[in-house]
């Protein structure tokens, strides 16, 4: 139960939100970007969320754009993990997202929401750095585009008040191979142990990390070794793990140790399908 | 039979399925109050002060309650203050309740109580508690009152000791040729029944106290209550209606408790309490940890000779049901295995985490997994088949068990012969590993297991018949109907013996203490059984008084009488007879004269026979029949990751005789899927501060759909004799072998032995590289 109570608000345009959010931030309100609303739900009921007036962004028409448009897929920041995976322009993001949460959540949780999140896995965002989408951003100055490899370092890099819009993804990316394996502590429920999702592009290998620390990442260091010709798989491996950010995380789905024990062999997988002619086994 | 044995949709389905059914928090009226715990973020901690004043402050806020001046209460030991006073204990203690108009509120105003701790040297394993030295959870615990059959020991953790001696205890090694030795050990878990409990307690002008609640045991919380508070016991009713999942964490007295206190502190107005999910997980009572040690001898043929046998359970901070859950251990310590020399002890200890319920087989799961490890160790060592093993030790009539009963046909199943279905359903033969390609395997492990119920040795239940006008019954038990369909089993059971039809008895699903007929409590498998023995008791109550008075109707003597389908007749001409419906109001002649009257059929059961264990050496009779099982699990196994998924899961059971097979099978499914997620994920993660790290469904997570085996359930029927129809219980067995058969398979897939529990892949890995912390 979230005891506190808060005004809920539905702009239709982004100025509206935008200027909402600083008004409502002036008068001390707290305000709150919402779309799906599970974050609000899960973390308010544990006083870890907080707000006085939520700005629904699902009746911004941009947020909901879906469809090829020119050279670019668009998707809105406010689709539902499901309505993605249901319309597919994009395989890769639908083999990520069809292993967020569950089938009910994903219902409502949305590509910015997920992308956005206060809960470190933010899994939705692996696709999309691998192949550097572009990222609409909408606040008090209007509109601007960027990389995600510019937006996105740890976390979204959004200035208060600012929201996700867009993602804008090349066509040519949409058939790369790729290949995407979530391991948990155990079975098939469950947070991320480790998520791996790699996709092959013309100048090489590239690998995104969800759930190995506290927060996802693609790395050029570990994408270099895993990349470098005058190494053997094993040397390819080693580096890689070397290169890998700090810190580890040692938490209830796993120690530090077993964490690093899971990635070698993630990163076997990800050489094996390289090698095998990116035929997708297991995601 | 007409109707044992049958597959009878249970009598609630449609309620259920439809979401219509309603549960205890699914009432609501205007006057109610609500209830929010404020709870220890610590495991073990002084309290240094309470701050309510912001709180009180708030309008619509009703009361504050803090433990100041609440009496000890507890079941077996008076240890345990309803609110934590001076020091908490484990983390999510309940320390003040706040009451307010409504669930918001209450939360809101519970979030402005401030409470300074001072944290204290936290006791976060049995092992640790039973250490010299170790800090007391209990320093005044030979102040405390308590029941004879406990034995605490002031000065230590210890808040009971059970000893099993049996047989030579000079030469207790002296056949012996081969020894293994195991310790093992798990963490407390936790029931996560769908339901979340929920009470709600009110005080009328006259002093009755009315308590509606998610509860197996409503007629013990009136008791309790009765004891706890010095309230007449007929002042106090307690209400359950249905009960969304209990097993077994529903048998503890502790909501009723705070929301009578909580309609107390607000002068007797209806206040509900009911707990959210974490609240359930930690603060109410979870399901016990252990940590054993087993010692096992056996001579040249494998037969085992000693047992040496150390259980220290986790009694959490209080140990309430736990005395009897180290007792049911002790009981049953050595398996279903026929042992001549028998050395045990069996403590409960307190530490600084959550204090157990009992839990779906009440110790026998968790003594079995670490039985059931050892005998593999001995297997391995005398390089023989494991089935065999147990096959050869397999308890029979003629047989001792730990504590002295002898067993006869009757009450004991026929171990061998689940042995014999198990083999051949789990496709023994085929090998113990089976590879697939050079990195997986497929694998199989077994185990057995027992269970007799350890009850109250006086516990009661009755049951009483009423009729309709039209002849239909309504059956009225003490049973409470927490999922497991036993209500339609007990009209099954009427309806056999008056050769009626089922859907002519109406059951009353909710239980009220006022004029439910009591049954004790629906727990240990036993609502089958001891409410069967009563319905069918009051069933012949009730044939006797229908023929009483056929009898005159018919101008017949009543042993020429016979009755069926709802109607009494003369045995050598069916067509000469009575419906019931002419009678069971009383019969009226034509002239307007009526004789016998409202027919009201009574019954009662106690159990017979069992008797107290002796303190020094455990003799005695725990309860009146052991259920015995044997069951596979086989698992596809990566010997790279050290991942695996749940392939086959099998349960063979004695069950004597299956009254209702969908049911039964359904009850054993679901025990073995509770047994395959305890096993394989389900923990509490602890640190070192005894604080649980994944009280929530995001990161505890019970076994979802998808990643089940294929169940494969079957019955082997040796009746019990003084049972109904001659059926043992059922509701618990299927998950008693389940932990231990996994860890068997996976102790094979990696080739080192496990002790531990949960079989995650981090498991498995840290065993095989030898990095157990």
């Amino acid at each position: 139960m979230i005891s506190f109570d808060f005004d809920y608000l539905t702009p239709t345009t982004m100025q509206e939100a935008a200027e909402l959010f600083q008004r409502l931030d002036q008068e001390g309100k707290s305000p709150y970007y919402y779309s799906g609303g599970t974050e609000l739900i899960t973390l308010g009921r544990l006083n870890m969320a907080y707000s006085e007036a939520v700005i629904d962004l699902k009746n911004i028409p941009e947020c909901h754009a879906h469809g090829l448009s020119g050279d670019f897929l668009v998707q809105g920041s406010a689709l539902s993990l499901t309505a993605a995976e249901v319309a597919n322009f994009f395989p890769f993001l639908t083999s990520v997202a069809s292993q967020v949460a569950d089938h009910t959540a994903r219902g409502k949780i949305t590509i910015g929401g997920n992308i956005c999140a206060a809960i470190f896995y933010r899994e939705a965002v692996l696709p999309y750095l691998l192949v550097d989408s572009t990222v609409i951003i909408a606040g008090n100055k209007g509109i601007t585009a960027k990389k995600m490899s510019d937006a996105f370092k740890e976390k979204i890099q959004l200035k208060k008040g600012e929201f996700l819009v867009q993602l804008l993804t090349e066509r040519k990316w949409l058939n790369a191979p790729f290949i995407h394996i979530k391991r948990r502590q155990q079975w098939q429920t469950g947070y991320p142990l480790i998520t791996i999702a790699a996709l092959q592009a013309e100048d090489g290998l590239r690998v995104g990390l969800s759930g190995l620390c506290p927060f996802p990442f693609r790395s050029a260091a570990v994408e270099a070794a895993l990349n470098k010709k005058e190494f053997n798989r094993e040397e390819k491996i080693r580096e890689a793990l070397k290169a890998m950010p700090s810190p580890i995380l040692d938490d209830v789905e796993g120690s530090k140790e077993y964490r690093l024990f899971a990635l070698r062999n993630l990163l076997e997988e990800i050489l094996n399908w390289q090698e095998g002619g990116f035929k997708l086994e297991n995601t | 039979m007409r109707t044992v044995g049958k597959s009878v949709i249970r009598k609630e389905a449609w309620d259920k399925v439809s979401g219509t059914a309603r549960y205890t928090h699914d009432f609501q009226f205007t006057e109610l109050l609500y209830a929010k715990m404020v709870t220890s973020p610590f495991g073990h901690a002084k309290i240094i002060s309470i701050d309510t004043s912001e709180a009180k402050k708030m309008p619509g806020v009703r009361g504050v309650l803090t433990g100041e001046g609440l009496p000890l209460i507890g079941e077996a030991i008076k240890d345990r203050p309803p609110l934590a006073f001076g020091k908490v204990r484990y983390h999510g203690e309940p320390v003040v309740i706040v009451v307010a108009d409504t669930p918001a509120l209450a939360k809101k105003a519970a979030d402005k109580v401030k409470i300074q701790y001072e944290q204290l040297p936290v006791v976060n394993s049995p092992a640790q508690a039973f250490q010299k030295g170790a800090p007391l959870v209990h320093e005044q615990l030979g102040k405390y009152k308590k029941d004879e059959d406990s034995y605490p020991v002031p000065g230590t953790n210890i808040a009971t000791h059970l000893k099993i001696r049996k047989g030579d205890l000079t030469n207790f090694w002296k056949d012996v040729e081969f020894t293994v030795e195991g310790r093992y050990s798990f963490n407390p878990s936790d029931h996560v029944a769908m339901e979340t409990r929920c009470s709600i307690a009110e005080i009328t002008r006259e002093g009755r106290i009315l308590i509606t609640t998610s509860s197996q045991a409503p007629f013990m919380a009136k008791r309790l209550i009765s004891q706890y508070f010095n309230e007449p016991e007929g002042n106090i009713e307690v209400h359950t209606p249905l009960v969304g999942g209990a097993y077994g964490g529903k048998a503890s007295v502790q909501l009723e408790v705070l929301a009578y206190l909580s309609s107390k502190a607000v002068g007797g107005r209806p206040v509900k309490l009911w707990n959210s999910r974490e609240e359930d997980m930690i603060t109410s009572p979870c399901h016990i940890g252990l940590d054993a040690k087993i010692k096992f001898g056996a001579d040249r043929n494998g037969k085992i000779r000693a047992a040496e046998i150390l259980f220290l359970w986790d009694g959490g901070a209080y140990s309430d049901k736990a005395i009897d859950l180290t007792r049911a251990g002790a009981t049953d310590c050595t398996g279903p295995y026929g042992i001549e020399n028998v050395w045990c002890d069996s403590f409960c200890m307190y530490t600084n985490h959550p204090y157990p319920a009992p839990f779906r087989g009440f110790s026998h799961s968790e003594l079995s997994f670490a039985i059931e490890r050892t005998m593999n160790l001995l297997a391995e060592k005398l390089k023989m088949d494991p089935l065999e093993l147990r096959r050869i030790n397999a308890i029979r009539p003629g047989d001792l068990t730990p504590t002295q009963v002898k067993l006869n046909k009757s009450n004991v199943g026929d171990l061998p012969a689940c042995i014999t279905k198990l083999k051949e359903l789990i496709k023994w033969e085929e090998g113990e590993v089976v590879p697939v390609n050079d990195r997986i395997v497929k694998v199989k492990g077994i185990s057995c297991s027992w269970k007799t119920s350890t009850i109250d040795t006086n516990a009661p239940s009755g049951a009483i018949l009423t009729f309709n006008r039209d002849g239909t019954i309504n059956l009225m038990s003490g049973v409470i109907e927490i999922g497991t369909g036993t209500k339609t089993v007990l009209a099954q059971i009427l309806a056999e013996r008056l050769k009626m039809d089922v859907n002519h008895i109406y059951v009353r699903m909710e239980v009220d203490t006022q004029t439910t007929p009591e049954h004790w409590k629906t727990v240990a498998s036993r609502g089958t059984f001891m409410g069967g023995k009563a319905v069918l008791e009051a069933a012949d109550d009730v044939i006797r008084q229908l023929k009483d008075i056929a009898a005159c109707v018919l101008r017949a003597p009543i042993e020429d009488l016979e009755v069926a389908d709802s109607r009494v007749f003369l045995r050598d001409d069916p067509e000469q007879g009575v419906h019931f419906k002419e009678i069971c109001y009383g019969y009226t002649y034509p002239n307007g004269n009526a004789i016998g009257g409202q027919i009201i059929g009574r019954g009662n059961y106690i159990l017979r026979g069992l008797t107290h264990l002796d303190p020094e050496n455990g003799k005695g009779k725990p309860g009146p029949e052991w259920t015995v099982t044997a069951h596979g699990v086989e698992v596809e196994f990566d010997r790279k990751d050290l991942t695996y998924k749940l392939l086959r899961a099998v349960s063979v059971i004695d069950i004597g005789k299956v009254l209702n097979e969908k049911a039964a099978k359904g009850q054993v499914m679901g025990a073995m899927s509770m047994g395959l997620a305890f096993a394989g994920r389900e923990t509490f993660v602890m640190d070192e501060l005894g604080r649980i790290l994944n009280p929530q469904l995001r990161t505890y997570r019970p076994l979802r759909y998808g990643e089940q085996p294929e169940y494969m359930v079957d019955f082997i029927e040796t009746p019990q004799l003084d049972a109904p129809y001659g059926a043992r219980g059922v509701g618990e067995h299927g998950l008693l072998g389940m932990p231990a058969a996994l860890a068997n398979a996976l102790s094979k897939a990696i080739g080192v032995p496990i002790y531990h529990l949960p079989l995650t892949p981090e498991l498995l890995w840290r065993t095989r590289e030898g990095l157990l912390r």
